[in-house]
């Protein structure tokens, strides 16, 4: 269709043919979904006014002669809402050891005997008293690794150091740990529920993929984890908590080997109890530099295997089980309610440094923990300073940090400051450093937006089929349920 | 005695603080004699080691260009 | 001897094989200074980037494969890339002028945000000695600084 667009009806937009329909959004966020006639009334300024249209077109904010300004501040101060919170999630990396060897470790991870990688206590508490530091009154504490288990008198003395400075700061203060559970046992986990940590872990779906890329000498890094899973969820419904709120939560690493077996991920995460499944794409990060060439894929069939999945993923939720996709969740929380869930991956600006700091073992603080990992790979772009001897002010403020804010910000980005999907998208600038030699990098070529972009491709045209009970499925994943027994007692 | 080997900095292009700088990095490899003209900033190199010249032109080049960018340009 | 290379508009890239370099002539109208300082940047890990200008607005980059040899496949990829890299530079430049408030406004509220209000302690180790301190207006300059303190009128000899 040949279209005469006449400027001066409209309100400020940007558009996208999505299928059939071809999807609008403005400054703020809202869209809609227009068929090619509309969208060429709309276009060419012959919306008719006492027509549905215009009704839509008007109560959206994309009418130059009603659009309503109070109401778009509005809406774009509930999507930032993020900007003055301040770091809330403080990632301390408690050791390097770790008891597996994965095809594609992420945290460049260290042997058994390498001690010297374990973080001190000392290193711990300084590092908690910059986690006091910042403004945020919410704050998590997550216990990364290598494999936090491997040092755990150090987390323990972390979590109690932390509770008992918290006396002064009283802040909603919530502990996670990501660990593989092979280094579980029971009076760990008695510990570790007594003490109200979030259990995280890594299934990387079905057993003998699981097995073939997460190595343990026992050749069954899957049964531990499961069993411990199994574990977890037991103790959580023991001290009566709600199992569809208190569960174990599990990441996936997606591979090459990966991409055929969606039903099978599906099936497992289904099996094990878990409501979330987050799709993840492998990163450049850690040694998943080196075996990149076994393990990587093209961004096509990764968008294949992600619509495969959360297609069967609708499937099950019409059928009554409850499995939501972590990326879709984010994406539509932005979309359908106007919110941020401040996923700090997927927010602009990014929530490196001002969402987020990391602490190595050696007390070095990064901007995330990709940075972290960057560093034990040689790279310290993303360094920002030592517990021991950097303010807060001094971390937060650094010229790293501002330069991520800047660089993340995507009304500062090319291709995205024209894209339809906007108001719902972000960039990681350690992704872009690390695979595009610059924090800018280009988005065009970018593998993060090429899954970005898929992504809400597909949930576009699941808005447009508007099926009523994706719709419903849809809505589900948006709701946030808070999980208060992980907030630590008020002191 | 091993050749001399000379680069042209244009001066509308980079700063005179970032090739001295430059050049002091450099000068455990290398002597170095400077010069200005009205459009260049002149650095003639003798290295230390013949086989290493290439790639310290190439080092000495990327130093002034960064230096020159993290100043700001030229100015 | 330099050949030109397929793909890339005729004179204004070159292949010199021998010296496993590529030169490419930029137009300063199409892609601004700043812009080809910030390609020129993204690409000093990867290769020799040298710049010279041959004639007014027109910037020659020189860049040079870090290993002696490079096959043409290979300089043609990095001259590629740079084109990609100083195009999305030469945009981000326009885009930065036309958004400069959106951005430093959320940057801003962001850092603010993060770094919260400073503590006594902050301040106290604070390092004002430093800080370049432009002020036009006049506005840090006392009033007699600024318009000059008006000196008692001599009393006038022989007044009454």
């Amino acid at each position: 269709m040949q279209l005469r667009p006449r400027a001066g009806t409209q309100a400020y937009f940007r558009w996208r043919a999505v299928g059939d329909r071809v999807l609008v959004t403005n400054l703020e966020g809202n869209w809609l979904l227009l068929t090619a006639p509309e969208f060429a009334q709309f276009v060419e300024g012959h919306v008719p006014e006492d027509s549905d249209l215009h009704a839509r077109l008007k109560a959206g904010n994309f009418l130059r002669a009603h659009y309503d300004v109070r109401a778009a501040a509005e809406r774009i101060r509930a999507r930032k809402s993020f900007l003055a919170g301040g770091p809330n999630l403080h990632i301390l990396v408690v050791t390097l050891r770790c008891n597996e060897t994965c095809v594609y470790c992420h945290a460049s991870r260290a042997n058994m005997d390498q001690v010297h990688t374990d973080m001190t206590r000392e290193t711990a508490e300084r590092a908690i008293d910059l986690v006091f530091r910042s403004p945020s009154p919410f704050v998590t504490i997550e216990f990364q690794g290598g494999e936090p288990l491997v040092n755990f008198d150090v987390v323990k003395h972390a979590i109690e150091y932390a509770v008992d400075q918290n006396r002064a700061h009283g802040k909603r203060l919530q502990f996670t740990m990501v660990s593989n559970f092979a280094l579980l046992d029971d009076a760990k986990l008695e510990y570790l529920i007594a003490h109200r940590v979030q259990l995280c872990t890594s299934i990387d779906g079905p057993e003998k993929l699981h097995n073939a890329q997460r190595k343990l000498p026992t050749q069954d890094a899957h049964q531990r984890a499961v069993r411990w899973i199994k574990r977890v969820n037991e103790a959580y419904a023991a001290a009566g908590l709600d199992p569809t709120l208190y569960h174990v939560e599990a990441l996936l690493t997606t591979t090459r080997e990966t991409l055929p077996l969606w039903k099978e991920v599906v099936d497992t995460y289904v099996g094990l109890g878990c409501k979330a499944l987050f799709l993840r794409a492998i990163d450049p990060f850690g040694f998943a530099d080196r075996t990149r060439q076994r393990l990587e894929y093209p961004r096509g069939d990764y968008m294949q295997y992600y619509r495969r999945a959360v297609d069967y993923m609708i499937e099950l939720n019409k059928q009554g089980v409850q499995i939501l996709e972590r990326y879709a969740s984010i994406f539509l929380t932005k979309i359908l309610r106007g919110e941020d869930p401040n996923f700090l991956d997927l927010r602009s600006p990014s929530g490196a440094g001002i969402g987020a700091l990391a602490y190595n073992y050696d007390g070095q603080v990064f901007t995330c923990d990709e940075g972290r990992m960057l560093h034990e790979m040689g790279d310290d772009t993303f360094h920002l300073g030592d517990v021991r001897t950097s303010s807060f002010r001094e971390l937060v403020g650094h010229e790293t940090v501002r330069a991520m804010t800047i660089a993340s910000n995507l009304d500062g980005q090319p291709d995205c400051v024209h894209c339809t999907y906007q108001p719902y998208c972000g960039t990681i600038p350690s992704f872009n450093h690390k695979s595009q030699g610059s924090i800018f990098g280009r988005m065009r070529e970018s593998n993060v937006c090429a899954v970005h972009k898929g992504i809400q491709d597909y949930l576009f045209e699941k808005l447009a089929e508007a099926d009523a009970e994706t719709l419903a499925i849809f809505d589900r994943w948006t709701t946030v349920r808070s999980r208060d027994h992980f907030v630590q007692p008020a002191p | 005695m091993t050749d001399v080997h000379e680069l042209r900095f244009s001066r509308q292009l980079y700063s005179g603080e970032a090739v001295d700088q430059a050049v002091k990095a450099f000068a455990r490899f290398a002597a170095f004699d400077l010069e200005q003209t009205d459009d260049h900033w002149v650095v003639r190199m003798r290295p230390e080691n013949p086989d290493l010249a290439r790639r310290l032109r190439g080092e000495l080049g990327n130093h002034a260009l960064g230096l020159t960018v993290q100043r700001g340009g030229a100015k | 001897m330099t050949t030109s290379i397929e793909g890339a508009p005729a004179g204004l890239v070159v292949a010199d094989e021998q010296a496993a370099a590529v030169h490419f002539l930029v137009d300063e109208e199409l892609y601004p200074l700043p812009a080809i300082y910030g390609a020129a940047y993204v690409f000093i890990d990867r290769c020799y980037v040298f710049l010279d200008r041959p004639e007014p607005a027109r910037v020659r980059v020189v860049l040079t494969a870090k290993t002696d040899a490079a096959a043409p496949e290979a300089l043609r990829a990095l001259i590629g890339e740079f084109a990609n890299e100083l195009l999305s530079c030469a945009f981000r430049h326009q885009i930065a002028q036309d958004n400069r408030v959106l951005v430093e406004t959320a940057t801003m509220q962001a850092l603010a945000g993060a770094m919260g209000q400073p503590s006594l302690d902050d301040l106290a180790k604070f390092d004002f000695s430093d800080q370049g301190f432009d002020d036009p207006l006049g506005i840090a300059m006392s009033w007699e600084e600024k318009h000059g303190r008006k000196s008692p009128k001599p009393e006038s000899e022989g007044a009454p």
